[in-house]
């Protein structure tokens, strides 16, 4: 599948701006990796209180990357474990028979990021939501590109975010604990900025996780001027070709 | 009287995040949501939530009454008092 990406946003442990991912995919990256949270200033501050990190993080990037055409954009968010912080903490009050909180419960759930983005957009475009585990990045990718083809859509919106688990789960992740958030403009191919994505391969193709988030071997490939990205995952086999 | 509406303030501000505002800043008579202070719907279902847990009152959804109960914070105090008499 042929596609061109227009613009490339994203956000993560101290890299924030353009020059932050070139030296991290020329691998020169010496700052401290810890995370800062973007202002967003552009929602006002009632709007803006209720924005957990993670919501921080993917409305950056999702504004941001859609910019002009953010009022009427066709969107895809993609995440591994969404909200998760919200959700374990909602888990826990049940677990303690507390009273649950309205709002953080409307705000857990998997496409409530989208939402607040048609919300304050005025959005009123196809969005969906996509897990696929730690394939998460590439299959969101796969679901928008393929948006983008089967609807004649002239531009789609992809977003993908995912945060470090919260403590008492990372036992069951194998993946390096990053915060990270990327937002795409993708256009049908055209004579520039063109990309093929490909699925090379399936079924028990290695039998451990990959450490690096595939949206960080992305960026890595994006920002760079490498012609070929391949990676594996348990189910699958990636390759994202620049041409 | 006066300490309860400092605590019920202090709650509000706490639960629905209103990170820049302080309890001086909110006015006892003053509507609570739309105009005065601005809270929503969303924050009306949070406090109630809030004021339920903090006081163990009754409070029944969307009535008449509850509406006139969460007008602002001296009603909300008023209230809160009479259940406890």
């Amino acid at each position: 599948m042929k596609f061109a990406i227009k613009k490339c946003i994203a956000w993560g442990d101290g890299k924030t701006c353009l020059e932050d991912w070139q030296a991290f995919a020329n691998n020169v990256s010496i700052q401290a990796q810890t995370l800062t949270l973007p202002e967003l200033k552009q929602i006002p501050a009632m709007q803006r209180r209720r924005l957990s990190a993670f919501a921080k993080l993917t409305l950056h990037c999702a504004l941001t990357a859609s910019d002009t055409y953010q009022h009427e954009i066709p969107s895809v968010f993609s995440s591994r474990h969404g909200d998760l912080h919200k959700t374990s903490k909602l888990i826990a009050d049940v677990a303690s028979k507390e009273a649950l909180s309205p709002t953080h419960f409307g705000l857990s759930v998997h496409n409530a990021v989208g939402g607040l983005f048609s919300i304050y957009t005025g959005n009123k475009a196809p969005l969906s939501a996509v897990s696929a585990g730690e394939d998460s990045f590439f299959m969101g990718l796969v679901d928008a590109v393929a948006k983008l083809h089967t609807r004649k859509y002239k531009r789609i919106l992809y977003v993908y975010s995912d945060q470090a688990v919260p403590e008492h789960y990372q036992n069951y992740v194998q993946q390096h604990a990053d915060n990270i958030a990327v937002g795409l403009l993708i256009e049908a191919s055209d004579s520039v900025d063109n990309y093929s994505i490909e699925c090379v391969g399936h079924d028990n193709v290695q039998s451990a996780e990959n450490l690096q988030l595939q949206a960080l071997d992305f960026l890595k490939f994006y920002f760079s001027q490498q012609q070929q990205l391949s990676t594996c995952s348990k189910r699958y086999k990636w390759q994202l070709t620049r041409s | 009287m006066s300490d309860l509406s400092t605590e019920v303030k202090q709650l509000i501000i706490e639960t629905l995040d209103l990170e820049d505002i302080e309890a001086t800043d909110i006015n006892d008579e003053e509507a609570l949501f739309v105009d005065g202070l601005g809270l929503d719907s969303i924050d009306a279902l949070e406090l109630g939530v809030a004021i339920k847990k903090a006081y163990d009152v009754k409070i029944d959804g969307n009535t008449d009454d509850s509406k006139k109960h969460f007008y602002s914070v001296k009603t909300l105090c008023d209230f809160i008092a009479s259940t406890r008499a």
